[in-house]
């Protein structure tokens, strides 16, 4: 460090920057930030900007007509009284929490057994990445509605053996279940990045297991988690993340109202209707950057709890 | 294959492309550059309202609506005969689903970008006409001598003229014939029938009827229906001074009515009730024959008719009593055409509502599909255009003229939410996850923040 300096000062003392070598690289950086003009522009216009709108918005009672109206924290004070809120809260966490270890689950299982050295692996590899190109996809989310209907797939199935299903899209007891399903389908981006990180374990640690006399389970257990432990990681960080901002899904399945009696009002959708149906941007705003806070604590505690149980390889 | 050939560091690097702490501190000065274009893109958008007026040249409008592909044939017909007769002008419309068109709209006028001429529904009507996002009309050359009092009050308040009633409704009762043939019960005589006779008659064509096939649908989906019994008890859905009109204890007499017709099974099961609300009115269980009746609004007889292949017939509500007057309908303006407060063509907007309402040839390509034509001269003139189903609507409506009870006080603001808390509360009810007193005290507390 103080040698650098050193350095610098010496340098200095030789001689300042000539005025022709700071033309020089000012010209170098305008040069720079014309070619990230483009995507300068689009970050400003299409994210930052809307960001700090609704920021500004979230301390306002904005009803979409009308300006806003500054109100300080009223809109985060409304959010502790409002119990349909604290639902869609209860809505979004379990199907984060319940939705995300399944699918990473059903991800590494089929991984795992496509690592195998299966014939036609790249055909099983599209088909079951398939479902995650469609998954979010409006037209699969219709789908799903008609598979689980009262008289849909599932049910007509189940008939032939005698039982009656019960409408699982528009039964409460049933319907996050049948999202939360919809969503373990779309396991395909996840299992791809676990076939990767399957494939960079070198084969000599498996080979010195054997000799060692390790069982398959034991290899599984020893190997290949602690190995894999990185893309796990990775997989959890992404999945998490997305899972929380989930909107198009149970926006479709439920016709948009997050019904039958709010059971699949996920947080986003929710918000949606505050801004978009019920002319209450402001309050809209604030929930955006309260699920912003969400998901930046829950990012937070994966990379804290990682330093425990990520395993880095050098 | 290539794919899995990664190497070592280039896993590192995946992991390394998650969210990591340094990215948010590249991104801190640029914040502050983007905040500066941020207001620059904002005042820009803000002095986008007013451009001057331009007089001769030819004019673009824009055309909103929602309703079913029927309805979006008819329109375009009515546009083109405007456009014949006015060259200068040209109506670009714009149509979709009711339950995007509020969303969509919503935001436009939040954007600006509002459309010139709006269809309107009396449940957001007060909503924006008190947020001066609608154009008083009465300022503008509209003629409305011909209109049906009624209906054109229905779009007047204290804001003015914000809407032309586009046709006259009434809340309905459709039967669908084939079904009580089937199941060989007669159809109700609506002239004398009470809420029990609809209650014995639904569940015995339920009993007598394929399995999955109910005598009636549902009620309890919106608030039309709950208007009309609240008004048969003595009380209404709003008052003249925009508050609710009634207490928990009413609203959970319905509720506990419906249940008795879910319980005999008169209606479909709360599952199928939530399934129903859901599907267009092509795929309704009346369209479909496995209704015996549902609740529909009269204009939406025709394209019911249509969808179903089978002739329907209207009823009138059952009333507590069995006596028609007792049914306490009303006219109701189906829609209304508004205009946007911040048009930059008002003459213009208002030439073509003028059109729409007044002129035999808006009226010969629009026919009965928003509700019967409120200008008289209109109505009269299309006549011999009509379809039988059109005409079965009219003849519905002139039928209960004398027996109309008063016209119910306009949706306060906040209207707009009101369907939605009926709709899920009514599920809370039927799936016994609530007991009707609960539900109707939430919903009643939820119902009066709306609109407060």
């Amino acid at each position: 460090m103080s040698a650098i300096s050193e350095l610098s000062t010496l340098k200095r003392r030789n001689g300042p920057m000539t005025a022709a070598e700071k033309k020089a690289n000012g010209r170098d950086n305008k040069a720079a930030y014309i070619f990230l003009l483009p995507w300068l522009a689009g970050l400003v216009a299409i994210t930052v900007g809307p960001m700090l709108m609704s920021l500004y918005l979230s301390f306002t009672d904005y009803n979409l007509l009308q300006p806003p109206e500054w109100v300080g924290l009223d809109n985060f004070i409304r959010m502790f009284a409002d119990a349909r809120l604290h639902n869609s809260l209860g809505v979004t966490f379990t199907y984060v929490f319940v939705g995300v270890p399944l699918q990473l689950g059903v991800a590494l299982l089929i991984a795992l057994v496509l690592d195998k050295g299966l014939r036609g692996l790249p055909f099983y590899r599209s088909v079951f990445y398939l479902p995650s190109l469609l998954g979010g996809s409006v037209a699969v989310a219709i789908l799903w509605k008609q598979i689980f209907g009262t008289t849909g797939l599932v049910n007509q199935a189940l008939a032939m053996f005698g039982i009656q299903g019960p409408g699982w899209i528009s039964d409460p007891s049933t319907a996050l279940g049948s999202i939360v399903l919809l969503h373990v389908w779309t396991f395909g981006a996840p299992m791809i990045i676990f076939l990767a990180g399957l494939r960079q374990i070198p084969v000599m640690y498996y080979e010195a297991a054997k000799v060692d006399g390790a069982s398959t389970l034991q290899q599984f257990w020893r190997i290949t988690l602690p190995m894999l432990s990185p893309i796990i990681f990775f997989n959890l960080v992404l999945q998490i993340i997305g899972s929380f901002q989930s909107f198009t899904q149970a926006f479709i399945v439920s016709g948009g109202n997050g019904g039958p009696s709010d059971s699949t009002m996920f947080f986003t959708l929710y918000l949606y209707q505050k801004g978009f149906g019920q002319f209450d941007m402001g309050y809209a705003s604030a929930m955006a950057w309260f699920l912003l806070v969400i998901i930046g604590v829950f990012t937070a505690i994966n990379f804290i709890a990682a330093k425990y149980w990520v395993f880095y390889d050098d | 294959m290539a794919l899995f050939h990664r190497t070592e560091s280039d896993a590192k690097n995946r992991t390394a492309e998650t969210p990591s702490t340094g990215a948010p501190r590249r991104f801190r000065k640029t914040g502050v550059v983007a905040a500066a274009a941020a207001v620059v893109l904002a005042l820009s958008a803000c002095g986008g309202g007013a451009s001057p007026q331009s007089d001769g040249g030819p004019v673009e409008l824009r055309f909103s609506w929602w309703g079913s592909d029927k309805r979006a044939q008819l329109t375009q017909a009515a546009i083109a005969a405007f456009e014949a007769e006015n060259p200068n002008i040209k109506i670009k419309p714009e149509y979709g689903d009711w339950s995007g068109y509020w969303d969509k709209l919503a935001t436009q006028v939040a954007a600006n970008d509002a459309p010139d001429i709006i269809q309107m529904d009396e449940k957001y009507i007060t909503e924006y006409s008190t947020r001066g996002a609608l154009l008083d009309l009465s300022k503008y050359e509209i003629d409305t001598s011909k209109l049906d009092e009624a209906a054109l009050n229905a779009g007047k308040s204290e804001d003015g003229l914000t809407g032309i009633a586009a046709g006259i409704n009434a809340a309905t009762i459709l039967a669908n014939p084939s079904v009580f043939k089937a199941a060989g019960v007669e159809l109700p005589d609506d002239k004398t029938w009470t809420w029990e006779d609809f209650g014995r008659i639904s569940a015995e064509v339920t009993e007598k009827s394929p399995k999955g096939t109910y005598g009636s649908a549902a009620y309890g989906t919106d608030e039309a229906s709950l208007g009309v019994w609240l008004r048969q008890n003595g009380k209404s859905l709003y008052t003249s001074d925009g508050k609710l009109g009634f207490e928990p204890s009413d609203i959970a007499d319905w509720w506990a009515f419906l249940k008795q017709l879910s319980e005999k099974k008169a209606v479909p099961s709360a599952s199928e009730v939530v399934e129903a609300e859901a599907a267009a009115l092509d795929q309704s269980g009346l369209a479909t024959g496995k209704n015996g009746l549902a609740f529909w609004w009269s204009n939406q007889l025709p394209a019911l008719e249509k969808a179903a292949g089978t002739d329907l017939q209207i009823l009138r509500f059952p009333s507590t009593t069995g006596k028609a007057a007792d049914a306490k309908l009303w006219y109701k303006a189906s829609q209304f055409w508004s205009a946007s407060s911040r048009t930059k063509h008002p003459e213009e907007t208002a030439k073509f509502i003028n059109f729409l309402a007044n002129n035999t040839k808006a009226g010969e390509a629009l026919l009965a599909d928003r509700g019967v034509y409120p200008n008289s001269d209109v109505r009269a003139a299309i006549e011999p255009k009509l379809t039988p189903a059109d005409i079965k609507v009219i003849k519905f409506i002139d039928q209960i003229k004398g027996e109309l009870g008063e016209a119910p006080a306009p949706p306060p603001k906040g209207a707009g939410a009101i369907q939605e808390i009926v709709k899920r509360y009514t599920s809370e009810v039927l799936f016994n996850r609530l007991s009707t007193e609960e539900a109707g005290k939430k919903a009643v507390d939820e119902m009066k923040s709306a609109i407060s």
